[in-house]
C-alpha cells in the first residue's frame, strides 16, 4: 500500500524541507498510524546506515590512499628506537630493582664502614675541655623529676647559667683566674663561693694559648677579698708528688685527689702536667694544689677514654701571663700572694682556709 | 606539506574538524610507525598493521568529527591504545591469546570507545552486505542517490529511464528491498 510517494514524503520529512502545514499534518497522522510511524523509523535507520557507509568507504578510501603515498614515499621507519623503548618498557622494573640494589649496597657499605670506624676513632686520643653545659644536664635532671612526679609543675625559674666551671682568686685586689675555654662566648660571668657571695667578673686578660683568662670582680661595692693563705709556685713540681683539687663539676664543691703523674700535658704538651685525679666537666679553671698548698697549676682539661689522665696548666705559666699584665698596664694594681699560711695544716683544716677562694665560674649567653 | 602546520595535538584536531585532508594524512603518517612496530613485534603482518591502524585513525577520526572526544592524553597516546585494543581482539578471534604484550608505549584503558566503535563496524558490516545482496542496478542507483547524493535528473540519464518517476518507482522498489535484507540481519542493540 506504500507507494514512492509515501516514501517521498517520509524523505521530505526526514530532510525537514516539508511546508509547515504539511509537517503539521504528517506528525498527527504519525501519531494514529503507527505502523507509518515504524516505517519513518525503520527508513530513518536504513538512511543513516548508508550515509555513514558511504562515509567510511570515503575515508577507508582516503587514508588507503595516504598510505599508499606514504609507502612510496620514505621507507626508512625510526624502528630502531621503537625497538629501544620496547626494551625499555620490558626491563624497566628490572633496571629499578637492580638501580635500588646497587644504591643500597653502595650507601650501606658506605654506612658500616662507618660504624667500623668508630670504636677505632674512641681509641684515638682526644682532648676534652671540662667546662660544664649546665642547661643540658638541669634539663635532663628535670626530665628526670618530672617522670618522677609529675604532679608539681615548675614555676618559671630565673635563668640559669649556660656554662659553668670554676675559679680561683689569685690576688685580694679581686682578680680571679679560670680557664680560657669556660668563659667562651660569654655575655656576662658571674662569680659565687661556697659561703654565697657573688661578684659580676669581666674578662682583663687571656692567653688561649695556655688555656688561662684572668677576671676582675666589677662591683663598686667590693672591698678586696680577705689574706689569700695560698702561693703560686714558680718551679716545676716532681713526679709522684700528692696534688689535690677544689672546683665544681656539680653545684656543690668537689675535692679530688690524686698524684703528679707526668711533666707534660696531653701530646707532649710541656706547658701543663698530666695528673690522676677523676674530674669531671665543670672542674676546669680549679687550682691544683700540691701537699704544702702551693698552686703549682690550674686545671683544664682530659684525655677521653682514658682513665685517670686529666691535664693543668703549670703555675709558671700562670705567673708569666701576670708579669706580661703588669707589663702592659704600668701601675696596675695586682698583689700576688707571698706567704702561704696552709704548710703544716691538716689536709681538712687546708680545704676549709681554701674554700672561700674557690669560686663557680657560671656563663651566660 | 608543510609539517609546521600541524605540529601540536591542537593543530591536527582542528585541522580534521576544518574537513583538511592534510591534517589527516599527517597524523596518519605520524603514528603509523609506532603501531606496525607494535603490531609486527605481537605476531601480526604488515596488512594486519595497516588495517588494525586505519581503524583506530577511523575511531579517532569520528570521534573528533562527532565532536565526543575527551582526550585525556596525547593523541598518540589514544591511538596506540585504541589500537591495542583492537589488536588484543582481533588476535583473540585468531585463537591466539597473547600472553606477553610487548608495549613500547603507556596506554589506557578505552572502555567506551571501542565497543562503540565495533558496534559501528558490524552496522556496516550488515550494511555492506545488504548492498551486495542487492545486486546492480539497485546498489548504484542507491548509492548515487543517497551516498553521492546526485539529482534524480542525472540518474535518470546515467541509466536510462524515460522519466523521473520511472527512476522514482525503482529507487522505492530498490529501497524496499535494502530494507528488507539489512534488518533480517541487523537488530540495533540499544
Amino acid at each position: 500500500m506504500f507507494d514512492h510517494r509515501i516514501y517521498e514524503q517520509i524523505e521530505r520529512y526526514l530532510a525537514g524541507t516539508m511546508p509547515a502545514e504539511e509537517k503539521a499534518a504528517f506528525k498527527a497522522l504519525l501519531l494514529t498510524d503507527p505502523r507509518l510511524a515504524d516505517q519513518v523509523q525503520e527508513h530513518r535507520q536504513v538512511l543513516q546506515a548508508m550515509q555513514h557507509y558511504g562515509q567510511r568507504q570515503q575515508l577507508r578510501h582516503k587514508l588507503n590512499s595516504i598510505h599508499t603515498e606514504m609507502e612510496t614515499g620514505s621507507k626508512t621507519v625510526t624502528s630502531e628506537l621503537t625497538a629501544w623503548k620496547v626494551f625499555f618498557k620490558k626491563h624497566a622494573q628490572t633496571m629499578a630493582v637492580a638501580a635500588s640494589v646497587s644504591l643500597l649496597s653502595v650507601f650501606g657499605t658506605l654506612w658500616s664502614v662507618q660504624q667500623m670506624k668508630k670504636p677505632v676513632q674512641q681509641q684515638t686520643a682526644r682532648y676534652i675541655e671540662l667546662r660544664r653545659e649546665v642547661e643540658k644536664i638541669k634539663k635532663e635532671q628535670r626530665a628526670i623529676i618530672n617522670g618522677i612526679a609529675s604532679a608539681d609543675a615548675a614555676a618559671p625559674a630565673p635563668r640559669s647559667a649556660r656554662f659553668s666551671g670554676t675559679g680561683f682568686a689569685i690576688s685580694p685586689d679581686g682578680y680571679i683566674v679560670t680557664s680560657s675555654h669556660v668563659i667562651q662566648g660569654a655575655d656576662s660571668i658571674l662569680i659565687e663561693n661556697k659561703a654565697g657571695l657573688k661578684y659580676k667578673v669581666t674578662e682583663v686578660h687571656r692567653n688561649t694559648e695556655y688555656d688561662l683568662s684572668i677576671l676582675k670582680v666589677e662591683d663598686p661595692a667590693f672591698a678586696g677579698f680577705s689574706k689569700l693563705p695560698y702561693t703560686f709556685k714558680t718551679a716545676s713540681s716532681d713526679l709522684g708528688e700528692r696534688v689535690y683539687t677544689l672546683g665544681f663539676p656539680r653545684e656543690d664543691i668537689v675535692f679530688g685527689e690524686g698524684s703528679l703523674s707526668s711533666a707534660s700535658g696531653f701530646e707532649g704538651d710541656t706547658t701543663s702536667y698530666q695528673i690522676s685525679i677523676p674530674l669531671n666537666p665543670g672542674n676546669s679553671g680549679g687550682p691544683l694544689l700540691d701537699e704544702k698548698g702551693n698552686v703549682i697549676g690550674v686545671i683544664n682539661g682530659k684525655q677521653a677514654g682514658q682513665e685517670g689522665a686529666a691535664f693543668a696548666v703549670k703555675s709558671s705559666y700562670l705567673l708569666q701571663m701576670v708579669s706580661q699584665m703588669r707589663e702592659r698596664e704600668a701601675g696596675l694594681a695586682i698583689s700576688l700572694p707571698q706567704q702561704n699560711n696552709l704548710g703544716g695544716v691538716s689536709r681538712t683544716q687546708q680545704l676549709k682556709k681554701l674554700q672561700d677562694y674557690i669560686f663557680v665560674v657560671k656563663v651566660y649567653n | 606539506m608543510r609539517k609546521s602546520l600541524y605540529e601540536t595535538d591542537e593543530a591536527i584536531m582542528e585541522g580534521i574538524r576544518n574537513d583538511d585532508e592534510r591534517a589527516l594524512a599527517h597524523l596518519y603518517k605520524l603514528h603509523f610507525p609506532m603501531i606496525s612496530h607494535f603490531i609486527i613485534n605481537n605476531s601480526g603482518t604488515d596488512d594486519e598493521a595497516k588495517d588494525i591502524y586505519q581503524e583506530g585513525v577511523i575511531v579517532f577520526y569520528e570521534k573528533i568529527k562527532s565532536n565526543s572526544l575527551e582526550l585525556s592524553c596525547q593523541i598518540k597516546t589514544y591511538l596506540y591504545s585504541v589500537c591495542r585494543r583492537l589488536w588484543l581482539k582481533r588476535l583473540a578471534e585468531k585463537g591466539r591469546y597473547a600472553n606477553r604484550i610487548e608495549d613500547s608505549e603507556n596506554y589506557l584503558s578505552l572502555e567506551e570507545d571501542v565497543p562503540q566503535h565495533e558496534e559501528n563496524e558490524r552496522q556496516f558490516g550488515v550494511m555492506a552486505e545488504a548492498l551486495d545482496q542487492l545486486g546492480e542496478p539497485c546498489r548504484t542507483l542507491l548509492e548515487d542517490f543517497y551516498i553521492r547524493a546526485q539529482g534524480m535528473q542525472d540518474i535518470v540519464e546515467k541509466f536510462g529511464y524515460t522519466n523521473t518517476d520511472t527512476a522514482k518507482n525503482q529507487k522505492y522498489k530498490c529501497l524496499q528491498r535494502l530494507k528488507k535484507l539489512f534488518f533480517t540481519s541487523y537488530k540495533p542493540e540499544v
